[in-house]
């Protein structure tokens, strides 16, 4: 025998967040046929924008196309997912103002089961490869094997162990990281190691997925996992192939030897198959004959994914749309524009025009920020009175800062802020998260974060250089609540806005703190505090729709 | 927003913020090391220079804007001129290029004479046109104003306008707010404290200590 630990079927790299590079038109499929039915179902949204018609329906010839297999089984259950009338219940009912239920609240999720060896994996690659989603979370069974004892793992290293039955995984485990990432919570997966055959002391943090695949023989065993998947997906291999797969795999790829994958093989992995995996076919929605040789199967199921994201996409969109209406008097919420004086005035003139150098514009632009940063630690209040010595023993009653404070920056427009954030507070932790605008469509998208340790505890900086329809601002600050950050220690500062984008963001989170630099009107009221446009304004109506500010400061236009 | 308030006429203090007594603390405390002391300090000066720049006049002009659209805004005059009474008031220097990047700086040299014990000029060096320009004293103390008065003199001997001279401090010690004003009605001080008292040795109380030993570490 060797001493190769057996394992079922791992694959190659266990778990993989796979983030893309950002690209232009990632929601959109190359070809015309998905351009058009995007703008179809956009359309449809103009009439009912969140109708609990499910598009399914539309792909049900479709689907049924994939179901003429050998074994005759029509096992067509297309099950409205609930997920978008969801979305439509917290609408009608919101608390105070509105929620914002970003993408990642609602991830589509994929099942994807089949035999070891019947090309589960492969497939799983596939639809990452071809969706080119931000953030698509592949998330394997492996990872979540029951630790063993010291008895079984000895079996195992003599592949004697049976891995190959459901009571070997923790399925409660998954069942809760799935439902905490379907909640759109940052969630901790564990790491299996089946050189140990234990669980390892790393861990893999996913956050903010917009598709979560699952994979693995027992994907579509359990029932309350059946209740969270969008669309299951079972691989129907024959057990010759997934055998044939299984050795090449095995002895090529992981060096053991021809009679211990045999013996596995026929003690543990084809009668498990057999017994627990094959029924497991009933509940899928779709069956992929042939593994990923199916190329006609593979392409119409992508094809049905992609539109069910333009579908969320488009809702998320529309929602983001909705959000300025029913808001209170603007002066009621933390919000500071800075005056119009002479200074600001002359500086706005500076940054506005379109003669001016770039190292004037990056200059004028460094002082205006300090200007902000210093009006936004006026909502910081949490001071302690000291007492200090000062000149020749005299007293000085003063106050100390007790909150540290923490920057955000969201690439590349808050980083316009970072020399001055440098200047104001030297040793300041910078984080930072990258949101970008999709070009087609303009749904924004979380593409990265990175976010300083126990931010919670801290008063948080958050800069945007330009909000324009306030999407980004809105997806950002939903990142800090989602890191345990409270509302009313963020203050968002910015130095051009439109009062639609402020709007937005006040109506879903009225407790954030708001520094503008400079409403995006052309005229200056004599009071700076007074809105420009109170009622039933629109996006048209303001100037400076477009970035132009960290384009200018980066010198890339 | 937090309005810069006139506390009597021509008396420009900063708004009392949380954050601008916290910044004072720390200045104040002498325990506080040099490089805390000058980095706080200069944030202070900063917003004393960016007060003193919002005094000034600027031109109503029309800005064609990125996107063509047409903004009425106004235009920087850049007639100013900064003149530092050497030497603490040269560490105020840097706050106001921070602002101004091209600004120009005069220096006045001024010392306590030993023998009468008044201050006496001994250095002055500031630009042609100087009579044209508006002009920031910068001097972080004033306590009694011997020493900013007698550089007034001099701004105004070389034709400067009293209307057109700010004069910024850090601390101010009422005594001398009301002596520099009983001699010169019109010009603005801009002032980041007022503290209560001037003590027997004509120190402020309670002070922050000698800033210039404070910020050039002798």
């Amino acid at each position: 025998m060797t001493n190769h630990t057996s394992t079922p079927s791992p694959a190659p790299s266990s778990l993989s967040v796979k983030i893309p590079k950002p690209r232009r038109f990632s929601r959109i499929a190359p070809d015309n046929d998905s351009t058009s039915s995007f703008f179809n179902s956009s359309d449809q949204l103009t009439d009912s924008p969140f109708s609990e018609s499910h598009p399914l329906q539309a792909t049900t010839s479709t689907s049924a196309l994939l179901f003429g297999n050998e074994n005759g089984i029509s096992n067509l259950h297309i099950e409205t997912t609930n997920s978008h009338s969801n979305v439509h219940s917290q609408l009608q009912t919101p608390l105070h103002g509105a929620s914002y239920i970003p993408p990642w609240t609602e991830p589509y999720i994929i099942g994807i089961a089949g035999n070891s060896g019947s090309g589960k994996t492969s497939i799983a690659q596939k639809i990452v490869q071809e969706l080119n989603q931000p953030w698509t979370v592949l998330l394997s069974f492996d990872n979540f094997y029951n630790p063993l004892t010291e008895d079984e793992r000895k079996l195992a290293f003599s592949n004697n162990f049976d891995f190959d039955t459901p009571e070997s995984l923790d399925l409660n485990l998954v069942v809760e990281t799935v439902l905490s990432l379907k909640k759109g919570h940052k969630t901790t997966i564990p790491v299996y190691s089946f050189e140990h055959h234990n669980r390892t002391d790393k861990t893999i943090t996913i956050y903010g997925a917009n598709v979560i695949i699952i994979e693995g023989i027992y994907t579509l065993y359990d029932p309350r996992l059946l209740d969270i998947m969008d669309l299951k997906i079972y691989v129907d291999t024959d057990l010759d192939i997934c055998l044939a797969r299984r050795l090449t795999r095995d002895i090529l790829y992981r060096g053991r030897d021809l009679s211990g994958c045999l013996q596995q093989w026929e003690k543990f992995v084809k009668p498990n198959a057999v017994k627990y995996v094959n029924p497991t076919m009933n509940n899928a929605d779709l069956i992929i004959p042939r593994g990923l040789d199916n190329v006609i199967a593979i392409n119409l199921m992508i094809k049905h994914i992609e539109k069910q994201l333009i579908l969320k996409s488009s809702q998320h969109l529309k929602y983001l749309q909705t959000l300025d209406i029913k808001i209170r008097d603007l002066n009621e919420y933390n919000v500071k524009i800075l005056p119009i004086n002479n200074q600001t005035k002359g500086i706005n003139s500076i940054l506005f025009n379109e003669d001016t150098e770039r190292s004037d514009f990056i200059f004028y632009f460094d002082r205006i920020s300090t200007i902000i940063i210093e009006e936004g630690l006026h909502f910081i209040n949490d001071f302690e009175p000291i007492t200090v010595t000062a000149a020749k023993s005299y007293q000085y009653q003063g106050l100390k800062l007790v909150d540290d404070i923490v920057a955000i920056s969201i690439i590349r427009s808050g980083d316009c802020f970072m020399n001055s954030i440098k200047k104001t507070f030297p040793e300041i932790s910078i984080g930072k998260l990258l949101i970008q605008s999709d070009s087609k469509t303009g749904e924004p998208q979380l593409h990265y974060d990175s976010i300083p340790q126990d931010i919670q505890q801290n008063k948080i900086m958050l800069f945007d250089s330009q909000i324009i329809s306030g999407a980004a601002s809105i997806m950002a600050i939903q990142v800090l609540l989602d890191h345990d950050c409270k509302p009313k220690d963020i203050i968002l500062c910015c130095y051009l806005s439109t009062e639609l984008g402020l709007r937005r963001i006040l109506n879903v989170f009225p407790e954030v703190n708001i520094v503008i630099g400079k409403l995006s009107n052309i005229n200056d009221n004599a009071d700076g505090s007074k809105w420009y446009n109170p009622e039933n304004c629109k996006d048209t109506d303001w100037q400076f729709r477009n970035r132009f500010i960290d384009s200018l400061y980066f010198g890339t236009d | 927003m937090s309005v810069p308030s006139e506390v009597h006429k021509n008396v420009i203090l900063l708004p009392q913020t949380n954050q601008l007594i916290g910044l004072y603390s720390i200045i104040r405390d002498q325990s506080t090391k040099r490089g805390d002391f000058v980095f706080y300090s200069d944030r202070i000066i900063r917003l004393l220079v960016e007060e003193g720049l919002n005094q000034l006049p600027v031109e109503e002009t029309i800005i064609k804007c990125h996107g063509s659209h047409e903004y009425k805004g106004a235009k920087f005059l850049g007639k100013i001129c900064g003149v530092s009474i050497v030497r603490a008031g040269e560490s105020m220097e840097m706050g106001l290029r921070d602002c101004c990047r091209s600004v120009r700086i005069g220096k006045i040299l001024i010392q306590r004479d030993e023998e009468t014990a008044l201050p006496k000029l001994f250095y002055e060096k500031l630009p042609e046109d100087i009579s044209e320009r508006y002009v920031f004293l910068l001097d972080p103390m004033l306590a009694t104003g011997g020493s900013a008065m007698m550089a007034v003199e001099v701004l105004l001997r070389r034709g400067v306008k009293m209307n057109r001279i700010f004069f910024l401090n850090l601390l101010a010690a009422p005594e001398g707010i009301e002596h520099f004003q009983s001699k010169y009605p019109d010009i603005k001080i801009i002032t980041g404290g007022i503290d209560e008292k001037l003590d027997e040795h004509k120190y402020i109380v309670p002070g922050l200590g000698d800033f210039g030993d404070r910020y050039y570490c002798i």
